[in-house]
Order: structure tokens, then C-alpha cells, then sequence
């Protein structure tokens, strides 16, 4: 392999792990926080969407991230009601959410676009950092994003910042581990636990329109293709640790990155083993085969206070 | 400073308080003693906001206090430590402490610092950075103490606080209350056990049935007096193990004379040999280090321990539930190491799981369906059950065991706590063959008259020749019922003695780590 095709390799397993980083922030909060945000693939769709309307209708990529944020918000509004108000079955509600969500985008998107469905969709430019992106071989390749990459590394740092070292990440984390200590400590467990499935909602609206108006500039029936699902694996991946969970996240965006990788380096290997590597890896990590897993103690358990 | 007039608290049909008046005044130590069920904690929770009264009104300072939730307990100044501890115990203290009190950025050096100089002002000793799932049970209690103190609050209820402790942990919580007391706040003490009262209460309020029975400002002169409100009866018709359960000293000499340790023991055959019995769990820890038990014919040896040394894997493998790293069990000639529930149940071994709840019973079944459990296939015809045979075999049971309910029919759950393990008991003894009981916290929970139900039968099987390991952490109650004594200690089985009250303090101090 040449520095070239590395610097290559490297640049777009960032921008294939961005989604799924900015996916995995908010699970990982939400699923500290105890509740397992199934729906993340639904709100991911959503965004994808809805940026991707935004940007068409107005031309403006950044009316489509506001647009894609602003469709999530009910939808994570719905989530946080059902598992937190409701105390439904957080799996059941998730699963539901997300068959609600791919038909209603692919109905709204065949209604919108319908025969238009080639046209190209107006997305973020690519841009560079001052001193990274002027590296000679690397600076291109690496650094020339779109600034949602940027985000999504700034974002695992607040989060992680939050997490390990404020009076809120010591309530979210509790949240997970034991609700009942929360309620007495005189905090609710049910706006902490909401307000972490609407953070999540924020999240993943970020990765669904690096989807759709970031990434590839279009839209298509279903485009997350369980992006939302991998962003669960890699925090199970990730042992429900910040850094872990990154580092998994660029596991799976560099196994995606291979398969156009490898037909490149003239290593022939069926496409069909290659698109299958993320969801191997990810099948290897649920069966618990990277070490011990310690999930919260209350992860999907809803909380009573009697 | 606190007033509480007129409250009153229905769950469903169960008056669980009614027309509660109490006073409860700054500076002193104010003890709620009753049994249980006799609405303690539920007058506990409505001080503290969890639950709300139905009628009545509370007034703190000459204002009226009346909290949605825990958080406004807290804002008016009212502390509480629950009997079951609700701490984070995979973080450190000081992150337990930072729950709900801290606000933005931590500095958690400066917590730590809080920390030690509480511990230090109270003796309440702590070391601010351990993780709180590697500390005892006492110092988590202290986790939680601190966690109240560093409120500053001016009302601090203690919850049965003294339930899990040792012998010398209880004296220096007493000592704690004192202090704090000692500071002007109001401290509200739950417990049944009538030492304690004797040691700090300056006044004693008896529940009983969710009914103010007595008052006591004198209490350490009229303990007596106290005991017979708390109970409902006279002391003089307790037997010496239910006694031996409220620590009513007064019928010591009741209790000495029931006690007879059954000598013919000694020269009985030995039924059942737990052999150097190891448990390591996932993680790797030993939790069970090579103990030997021995059993004879008719014998009832008690298992005492602080809870969390062992007990509950003991009770586990023998049940067939956790499988042993090392050693062997022996009951009769049959080997039952690695026997599943199924094996051990049919070579006569009855269990009457710690859990009663989650183990021992199927809530949501029928009380019939619960009584026949471990023979179900006794009771099916081409793999249909015979319904009404199982009803008739039930209805048997339910009067021989004095279980009280509506009917055969009705769910478990609607069975009172005593009734529900006098159920699971008459179930396990009923076991075909049954050699060997194993009793875990066979009266947790339990009022006074039940504890002695299931103490008579336990004594019943034991006369027709059944060997009992006896599994409390009452060890008063384990002085009054069993033969032996072993005491567990971080797994290890760290000595046996007889069972006698004599031998207490001894017992206890093995129960501390202090092996002889």
C-alpha cells in the first residue's frame, strides 16, 4: 500500500465512522443514563430526511441540519414519553418507532422527490484545518472534511468531559446504575433519563444529515441501513466506556472503508464478505467475545418510585 | 419541630397508618418501635415525601410541611437513611456523596475534604476515594450517614439502620445518634430491637397496625411495657425464640427453658457432608473457602454471618442453583455436588430459598399451584394436570400448616409475608423422602407470631429425624433455635460452637473476623 492509498484509507474511515461516532455519543449517554435508545436508527432516518429536504427546498445545507434537527425532536420527544412517562418496554417502543419511521420516510420522500429522485442535493462544503490540512499526502486526504467531522470529535470530548467530571455526569451515570439512589438523592430520574434520549435525539440528527447532505449529497429509501443499530454495537462494543466506544466506531467506519479500499489495492475479495466485516465485528462484540461486559444495572429497567 | 396530626395511609384495603399523631422534637432521639407491618417505614416514607398521606398534616417549625417527593424533604431540611441502601456502588464515595448535591464542575479534592472532616466531627471514618462495592456493609451504611450529615439536616430519619450491622457497628451508630441529636437535630430511629432503645432513646412512640399503641418518655424503665404494646400480648405467653427475635430480655428465662439442644443428636448418623466446599464467582473471587459442614440425623445447625460472607452461595449450591469450584456434598450416600434443583429435590433435600419472593415462589400462580411446585408431575394424567386432586392435596396442606388464606385459589401474592413462607415451608417439608432442610432467612420480615409457626415446624421436621442448616443473620434467633452454631467469615467457615447464650459474644466476634 502506498502513503497515498493509507492517507486515503484513513480519510474516508473518518468520514464513515462520523455517523456512527455521532450515533454512539448520544447512546452511550442515553444508555448510561439506563435506557437502551433502540430508536436512534429511526431518529438517524428522520434527520437524513429532513436535511435532506431542507437543503433541496432552500438550497442551504444549514437550513437542512436545522431542518433535520427540528424532525427529530418529536420523535425522541415520542421515545423519551413512551420509556420515561409511560415506563414502556424500551425495546418494543424503539423497534416501533423505527418500522413508524422507515415508512414514513419512504412515503414522504417518493411523495416529495418522486421522479426528481436523481437530481443532486446541495451539501456541506469540505473544508480543512489552517496548519493539518497544508501536510503534504495526508493533509488532503485526512484533514478535508466536512466540519460535521470536526463536530463529532468535539463532541466526544464534552461529552467525555461531562461525563467523567461534572455534577450532571455523576447524575447520568447513577440514572444507569441505581435509579432509586437518584430519586432519594432528591433529583428525578425522569427528566435526567429524558433529557438523555433528547440528547441522544440531538446526536443523531447531527449523524443522519452528515448522511444524507454531508456524505453523499442524496437521499434513499431506508439510507441508514442500520448505521443507528451499529451506534448501539459499538457502545456494547465499547463496554459502555467513552473511549471505547470511539475506537470501535473507527473499527467499523475502517471495515466500511475496506470494501472500496481493497478492489483498489487489486485484492480481490468478494464485495458481499466486505460489506458483511461491521456487522461481523459487531456480531463478535455482542456474543461477548471481547471481554468481560458491564452493562448499567438498570439499562432497560424503568424506574418506580414505589 | 416536627408534628405529625392526624395521618393516615390506605394501600388498597390495608390501612397501613391511621390517625397518627407524633410529636418529634429537636435534640432528641425519638424511637419508632413496632413489628412489622405495624407502618414504621410507611410513617418514614411520608415524612420523607416518597409516599403521600391521605389525610392528616405535618408541620415543620410551625409551618406546614407537605412534600411532593424526596427533593422537597430535603429542601425543608429532612434527611433520611433507608433500610435498604441506595448507593451507586460501582463509583467512590465521594461521586455517592456528589449525587444530587454537587452542582456544575467537580472538584472532587475539595469533597474529599468534606469528607474527613465530617467523619472526623462524628466518627464516622471513611476513606473518601474507595469504590463503594468494595466497602462493608457498615461502612456503606456510614456512606450513607455521611451522605445525610453533609445536608446539615435538621430532621434525620434512620430506617431499621441497625438491621445488617455487628454487634460493635450497632454501638457506634447509637453513638452516632447521640451526636447528632447532640446537635439540635430531631432523630427519628426505626427498629424493633429493644437493646437499642434502652441505649439512646430519650422517647419511644409503639406502632402497631398503623396505630400510635403507646408512648414512652421513660422508656428504658418501662421497656416491658413496651414490648407487650409492641407485640400485642402478654411476654409471658411468647415462647423463648420469638423473644429471643424482639430481644425482650425480660423472658430470658422462658427462653433458656425451651431451649433444649436435642442430645440425641450426639450418637445420631451423620446425613448429610458438605466436604471443603469452594465457590469462586465469575469475576474470580472466592466467595465460599473450602467449608465443612456436617449434619446428623435431627440435628439443626445454624449458619451465622454478617450478610454477604458466604451465606447466600451456601445456600445456593446446596440448592443446586450455583455450581461449586471445589468440594463435594454428601446427603445419604447420594452425591449431590452437581446435582441440578430437579436431583436435589428428588434425593430429599427441601429448600426454603433466602429470596422468598423471586426464588421460593411464583407470585402471580395460585397459592395450590405454589404448594405442589416441586411435584407438579405427581399431579398430571397424559400430561394434563388433575386440577382437583392438586386442590385436595393443597386444601391438606393449607390446614396442616395453618397457612391463612381466602382460598386455595388465590394468588400468592395476596398472602401475607408470614403466610407466604409458612406456604414455601410446608412445601419444602412436604418434600417426598425429606432427610435435609436448608432454612435461608426462613422469618426475614416476619411479625412475632409467624417467626414462631415457622420455628415450630422447622422444630417438627427435626423430631422426625430431618438435619436443618439454619441460614440467619438473627443470631439471637439462631442461639435459640439450633443445636450448632457455624460462623461464616468471608467465606470461610472460622469455627462452631454450641448454641448458647452464653456463647453470644464469642459468636459475635467470629461474626467481626476476630477468629478465635
Amino acid at each position: 500500500m502506498t502513503w497515498e492509498m493509507l492517507a486515503v484509507f484513513i480519510g474516508s474511515s473518518l468520514r464513515l465512522a462520523t455517523p456512527l461516532l455521532l450515533g454512539a455519543v448520544g447512546e452511550l449517554v442515553s444508555e448510561r443514563a439506563g435506557v437502551l435508545n433502540m430508536s436512534i436508527e429511526g431518529m438517524m432516518l428522520t434527520a437524513a430526511l429532513a436535511g435532506a429536504v431542507g437543503a433541496w427546498a432552500t438550497g442551504s445545507p444549514e437550513i437542512g441540519l436545522l431542518a433535520g434537527l427540528l424532525a427529530v425532536l418529536p420523535v425522541a420527544a415520542l421515545q423519551a414519553f413512551l420509556t420515561n412517562g409511560l415506563r414502556a418496554n424500551q425495546i418494543v417502543t424503539g423497534l416501533g418507532i423505527n418500522i413508524l419511521v422507515l415508512g414514513i420516510t419512504t412515503l414522504a420522500y417518493r411523495e416529495i422527490f418522486g421522479a426528481r429522485s436523481r437530481e443532486t442535493i446541495p451539501g456541506f462544503d469540505k473544508w480543512s484545518p489552517p496548519v493539518l490540512g497544508d501536510m503534504p499526502v495526508f493533509g488532503e486526504a485526512v484533514f478535508q472534511q466536512v466540519w460535521l467531522v470536526y463536530a463529532a470529535i468535539g463532541l466526544v470530548l464534552l461529552t467525555g468531559f461531562v461525563l467523567a467530571h461534572t455534577a450532571l455526569g455523576v447524575a447520568i451515570k447513577a440514572c444507569g446504575e441505581n435509579p432509586r439512589a437518584v430519586d432519594k438523592s432528591g433529583l428525578s430520574v425522569t427528566m435526567i433519563r429524558s433529557g438523555a434520549v433528547m440528547f441522544t435525539g440531538f446526536t443523531a440528527a447531527l449523524g443522519g444529515v452528515f448522511l444524507s447532505i454531508g456524505d453523499i449529497h442524496t437521499f434513499t429509501e431506508g439510507m441508514t441501513n442500520g448505521a443507528g443499530y451499529i451506534a448501539i454495537v459499538a457502545v456494547i462494543f465499547g463496554n459502555w466506556r467513552m473511549g471505547r466506544t470511539v475506537i470501535a466506531c473507527l473499527l467499523f467506519g475502517a471495515a466500511t472503508a475496506l470494501q472500496f479500499q481493497l478492489p483498489a489495492m487489486g485484492i480481490e475479495i468478494p464485495n458481499a464478505l466486505l460489506i458483511m466485516a461491521p456487522y461481523l465485528l459487531a456480531f463478535i462484540a455482542v456474543a461477548g467475545l471481547v471481554g468481560r461486559q458491564n452493562a448499567p444495572p438498570a439499562l432497560t429497567v424503568p424506574y418506580w418510585r414505589a | 419541630m416536627l408534628q405529625l396530626e392526624g395521618i393516615s395511609k390506605r394501600f388498597g384495603a390495608l390501612a397501613a397508618l391511621s390517625e397518627v399523631h407524633i410529636d418529634f422534637a429537636a435534640g432528641e432521639v425519638h424511637c419508632l418501635l413496632g413489628e412489622n407491618g405495624a407502618g414504621k417505614s410507611t410513617l418514614c416514607n411520608i415524612v420523607f415525601g416518597v409516599h403521600e398521606a391521605d389525610s392528616g398534616s405535618m408541620t415543620l417549625d410551625g409551618a406546614v410541611y407537605r412534600p411532593t417527593g424526596p427533593a422537597e424533604a430535603l429542601g425543608a431540611g429532612i434527611a433520611m437513611v433507608h433500610q435498604h441502601f441506595s448507593l451507586l456502588e460501582d463509583m467512590s464515595v465521594v461521586d455517592n456523596l456528589i449525587l444530587g448535591q454537587g452542582r456544575g464542575v467537580l472538584k472532587r479534592q475539595e469533597w474529599a475534604e468534606k469528607v474527613r472532616a465530617l467523619g472526623e466531627r462524628f466518627s464516622l471514618p471513611l476513606e473518601p476515594f474507595a469504590r463503594v462495592g468494595d466497602l462493608s456493609i457498615g461502612e456503606r451504611q456510614r456512606v450513607e450517614i455521611v451522605k445525610c450529615l453533609m445536608r446539615e439536616p435538621r430532621v434525620l430519619i434512620l430506617d431499621e439502620p441497625t438491621a445488617v450491622l455487628l454487634p460493635d457497628e450497632i454501638a457506634a451508630l447509637l453513638a452516632v445518634c447521640r451526636r447528632v441529636a447532640a446537635n439540635g437535630c430531631a432523630v427519628i430511629l426505626v427498629t424493633h430491637k429493644l437493646a437499642e432503645i434502652k441505649q439512646v432513646a430519650d422517647r419511644v412512640t409503639v406502632l402497631r397496625g398503623g396505630v400510635v399503641v403507646t408512648q414512652s418518655t421513660e422508656p428504658e424503665a418501662e421497656i416491658d411495657r413496651l414490648v407487650e404494646a409492641m407485640i400485642g400480648r402478654d411476654l409471658g405467653s411468647l415462647s423463648g425464640v420469638a423473644s429471643g427475635a424482639v430481644g425482650a430480655e425480660g423472658a430470658v428465662g422462658a427462653f433458656e427453658a425451651s431451649h433444649t439442644p436435642d442430645e440425641a443428636g450426639e450418637g445420631a448418623e451423620e446425613v448429610v457432608q458438605i466436604d471443603g466446599l469452594t465457590v469462586r464467582d465469575t469475576a474470580g473471587a472466592v466467595r465460599l473457602d473450602n467449608v465443612t459442614i456436617t449434619l446428623r440425623r435431627g440435628e439443626i445447625v445454624g449458619v451465622a454471618g454478617v450478610e454477604g460472607n458466604g451465606q447466600s452461595e451456601l445456600g445456593l449450591v446446596l440448592a443446586g442453583l450455583l455450581p461449586a469450584t471445589e468440594g463435594k456434598v454428601f446427603v445419604g450416600t447420594r452425591e449431590l455436588t452437581r446435582a441440578t434443583p430437579a436431583e436435589v429435590t428428588a434425593a430429599g433435600v427441601g429448600i426454603v430459598p433466602e429470596d422468598r419472593h423471586r426464588v421460593g415462589s411464583i407470585v402471580a400462580m395460585s397459592l395450590t399451584d405454589n404448594l405442589l411446585l416441586n411435584r407438579v408431575e405427581r399431579f398430571t394424567r397424559f400430561g394434563l394436570m388433575r386440577r382437583g386432586a392438586m386442590r385436595r392435596t393443597a386444601e391438606a396442606m393449607i390446614g396442616r400448616f395453618d397457612v391463612r388464606a381466602a382460598g386455595p385459589e388465590v394468588p400468592f401474592s395476596s398472602l401475607s409475608g408470614g403466610n407466604q413462607q409458612k406456604a414455601v415451608l410446608a412445601r419444602e417439608l412436604e418434600t417426598e423422602g425429606l432427610v435435609f432442610l436448608v432454612a435461608s432467612q426462613p422469618t426475614r420480615g416476619l411479625d412475632v407470631g409467624a417467626i414462631e409457626s415457622v420455628y415450630r415446624l422447622i422444630r417438627e421436621a427435626c423430631a422426625r429425624g430431618v438435619a436443618v442448616l439454619l441460614v440467619s443473620s438473627e443470631l439471637d434467633e439462631l442461639i435459640g433455635v439450633a443445636d450448632r452454631i457455624v460462623v461464616l467469615y468471608r467465606g470461610r467457615a472460622v469455627g462452631t460452637l454450641p448454641a448458647r447464650p452464653e456463647n453470644r459474644p464469642a459468636i459475635g466476634a467470629m461474626m467481626a473476623g476476630h477468629a478465635q
